[in-house]
C-alpha cells in the first residue's frame, strides 16, 4: 500500500458492494434474524429465543454426523485439491508441454458439465454390483485390499465419504488449475532466468520462485475452497441422495433436506451454524494471508 | 515455466502420461453424455451400459439433437441465455476489477472493515437467504423479468476477492510511475492494472459467463412465465411428464447448451499464455 489516501476508493467500490449488499448481505442478515422463530412458512412466525439453536446442539443427532462428515470434507479435499492444481497448473503451463491447450480445456470439462449429467455418471461408476470401480477394483484382483468386500461406496458408510471426497477433488481440480494457471502467468519471466542462472534444477524453481510468486492464488484457492468445501451441496445432493445417511450427510444437505420438510427457520439455524464455523475457519486463514503477503512483499 | 529448467526426457515423458490419464478421467463423464445422447432410449437406460452406441456411426441416433433444439424449444431461450450471461459476464468483470484495485492498491477510510464485511458475505450458503433475496428482487419489480437474473449478479464478493488478490501482486513501482506522469486513479486502473492482469481478468471472464449460463435454481425462482426463461429450465422441461423416455434428448440438449462454455473458455483462456509476453518485460 502505498500513497496517500484516495477520494476514488470509495468511488471505485460504492456500486460493487451495494450489490452484494442488496442481494446478499441484507437477505443474510433477515435470515439469520430467522433463526430465533419458529416458523413453517405459512403461520405467523413465533419468536423462541435460542430455542433452535438449542434443538440442534441437544435433539438432533443427524445435525452432529453431518457436522464430522463436512469437517472430514473439507480438511481433506482442500490441500489436497489445492497442491494438485498447482503442480498441474505449472506442468500445464511448461512450453515442453505437448497439447496443453486442449488438456487445459478436458481438465476444465468437470466444471462445466451440469450436475445431472455428473450425478448420472458417478452414480453409474460408484455402484457396488454393477459399477465400473469396483468392477475394476476385481479385476485387478484389488479386493484383499478392502478384506475380500468390495465397498458399497454410495452406501452409508465410511467408504461413502471417501468417495464423496474423490469426486469433489475430481469436479473442482480444473477450476483452481485454471486460476493457478491465471496466476502463473503473471509471474515475471525473469525470476525464473535469474533461478535458472543460479544453477536451480527445476524442481527447485518450481517450490523455491512459483509457489512463493504465487501465494496470494494460494491463499484465495485455500479461504474459498474451504468455504465452498464447507457449503458443499449439490454433488452430495445429486449422487447420494435426499436419504439421511450417517457418513454421507452433510451440513448444507440437512439444511435443505429441513428447509423442504418446511422447517424453515429450524433451517436457518443450521444456516447460522455453518456461518459460525465458517467464519471461524477463515478468519484464520486470513491471519495467516495478511502475514504471508507481508513476507512478499 | 522457462525453457532453461526443462526436466529431463524421462520426467517428461512421465508427466505427460500421468497427466494425460488424469486428463481423461476428467473428460469421461461429458463423452458419456455424447455416448448416451446417440443411444437408443432403451439402450440409453440399460443397467449394463456400452461404452459407443451400437451399430455404425450412421445407425446412431442423431435425430435425438434435432428433436431436443425442437421440443426444448432451444432456438427461442438461446436469446435469453445469451443476453443474461454476456451482460453479467462485462459488468461484473468491469466492477469487481476496478472494486478489486480500491481494495489492493488505493487507501480509503473503512477500506478493511468493508472488505471483512465483503468476505463475511461468502459465508453463508444461498439456501439461507435466497428467500430473502426473493422479496427484494420482487419489491423491485423484477419478477419474470430478465433483471432478476442480471442485477443481482452485476458484482460478487468472490469475484472482488479474485480481483484484489490477483491486483496485489502487481509491483506498487509501476503505479508510482504512473501517479509521475500525472495518472488520475481511473488512468491507472485502465493503463496499468488492466494489462498487468488480463489473464485473471480473462479466468474471471469464464467463471462468470459459466456460473451464469448454468444457473438453474435463481431462475427457477425468479422467473415464472416460459417467455424469459433461459437454457438450463428449458431442458428441465423435456424430463417433464409427457416425455418419459426422453433421457438420450436430455442429453443431447445438456450438450447443446455445455458447447458455448466449452467455446468462451477456448477463446478466453488463450490470454493466459499472451500474459506471458506482457508480463515477462515487467520484472
Amino acid at each position: 500500500m502505498n500513497g496517500r489516501s484516495s477520494r476514488s476508493g470509495w468511488a471505485f467500490v460504492a456500486f460493487p458492494l451495494a450489490v452484494v449488499f442488496l442481494f446478499t448481505a441484507l437477505p443474510t442478515v433477515a435470515g439469520v434474524g430467522l433463526s430465533l422463530f419458529m416458523w413453517n412458512g405459512s403461520d405467523a412466525p413465533s419468536f423462541i429465543g435460542l430455542g433452535n439453536f438449542q434443538a440442534a446442539m441437544t435433539k438432533d443427532p443427524q445435525f452432529w454426523y453431518a457436522l464430522r462428515n463436512t469437517l472430514i470434507f473439507a480438511a481433506v479435499t482442500v490441500p489436497i485439491t489445492t497442491v494438485l492444481a498447482f503442480l498441474f497448473a505449472v506442468i500445464l503451463n511448461a512450453r515442453w508441454f505437448v497439447g496443453r491447450t486442449v488438456v487445459r480445456t478436458m481438465f476444465f470439462l468437470p466444471a462445466v458439465v451440469s450436475i445431472i449429467a455428473v450425478g448420472y455418471v458417478w452414480r453409474w461408476v460408484l455402484d457396488p454390483k454393477a459399477g465400473l470401480l469396483n468392477a475394476t477394483l476385481e479385476w485387478a484382483h484389488l479386493d484383499a485390499l478392502f478384506g475380500g468386500d468390495l465397498p458399497a461406496w454410495l452406501g452409508d458408510n465410511p467408504w461413502g465419504l471417501g468417495a464423496m471426497i474423490a469426486v469433489q477433488i475430481w469436479r473442482n481440480l480444473g477450476f483452481c488449475v485454471v486460476l493457478y494457471l491465471a496466476a502463473l502467468s503473471q509471474v515475471p519471466r525473469s525470476l525464473h532466468e535469474a533461478a535458472s542462472v543460479d544453477g536451480a534444477g527445476p524442481w527447485q524453481s518450481i517450490w523455491c520462485v512459483t509457489w512463493p510468486a504465487v501465494r496470494p492464488m494460494t491463499a484465495f484457492l485455500i479461504i474459498t475452497g474451504s468455504i465452498w468445501a464447507l457449503q458443499v451441496f449439490d454433488l452430495v445432493w445429486g449422487i447420494w441422495g435426499e436419504a439421511e445417511m450417517r457418513w454421507t450427510d452433510v451440513l448444507n444437505a440437512h439444511l435443505y433436506r429441513e428447509f423442504t420438510h418446511l422447517r424453515i427457520s429450524y433451517s436457518a439455524t443450521i444456516g447460522v451454524y455453518m456461518l459460525l464455523l465458517t467464519a471461524i475457519v477463515t478468519f484464520a486463514q486470513l491471519r495467516w494471508m495478511r502475514r504471508s503477503e507481508e513476507a512478499y512483499r | 515455466m522457462s525453457a532453461a529448467a526443462r526436466p529431463n526426457w524421462i520426467v517428461r515423458w512421465l508427466v505427460h502420461l500421468v497427466t494425460y490419464a488424469v486428463a481423461l478421467t476428467m473428460i469421461a463423464p461429458f463423452g458419456w453424455m455424447i455416448s448416451t445422447s446417440l443411444k437408443t432410449n432403451r439402450r440409453a437406460i440399460d443397467p449394463n451400459p456400452s461404452l459407443l452406441p451400437d451399430g455404425p456411426l450412421t445407425q446412431w441416433q442423431w435425430h435425438h439433437y434435432l428433436e431436443a433444439w425442437r421440443r426444448a424449444q432451444l432456438g427461442d431461450f438461446y436469446l435469453n441465455s445469451i443476453i443474461v450471461a454476456v451482460v453479467v459476464t462485462a459488468l461484473s468483470v468491469l466492477f469487481c476489477a476496478i472494486a478489486g484495485f480500491a481494495f489492493a492498491k488505493l487507501r480509503f477510510a473503512g477500506r478493511r472493515i468493508t472488505f471483512a464485511i465483503l468476505l463475511a458475505t461468502l459465508l453463508l450458503p444461498y439456501q439461507v437467504y435466497f428467500i430473502f433475496a426473493y422479496f427484494i428482487c420482487s419489491w423491485l419489480g423484477y419478477i419474470d423479468q430478465l433483471h432478476a437474473l442480471i442485477v443481482p449478479f452485476l458484482a460478487s464478493a468472490f469475484g472482488i476477492f479474485y480481483m484484489r488478490q490477483s491486483i496485489v501482486t502487481v509491483p506498487d513501482s509501476l503505479l508510482d510511475a504512473g501517479r509521475i506522469d500525472g495518472f488520475t486513479d481511473f488512468e491507472l486502473f485502465v493503463n496499468i492494472i488492466v494489462p498487468a492482469v488480463r489473464p485473471a481478468l480473462a479466468a474471471l471472464a469464464i467463471f462468470t459467463f459459466m456460473a451464469s449460463w448454468n444457473n438453474f435454481f435463481w431462475p427457477l425462482i425468479v422467473i415464472d412465465s416460459s417467455e424469459h426463461i433461459t437454457l438450463p429450465l428449458a431442458v428441465e422441461r423435456l424430463s417433464a411428464g409427457q416425455f418419459v423416455d426422453s433421457w438420450p434428448q436430455r442429453m443431447a440438449a445438456a450438450t447443446i447448451i455445455t458447447v458455448p462454455t466449452i467455446f468462451v473458455f477456448v477463446l478466453f483462456q488463450r490470454s493466459f499464455v499472451e500474459g506471458l509476453a506482457l508480463t515477462g518485460v515487467k520484472g
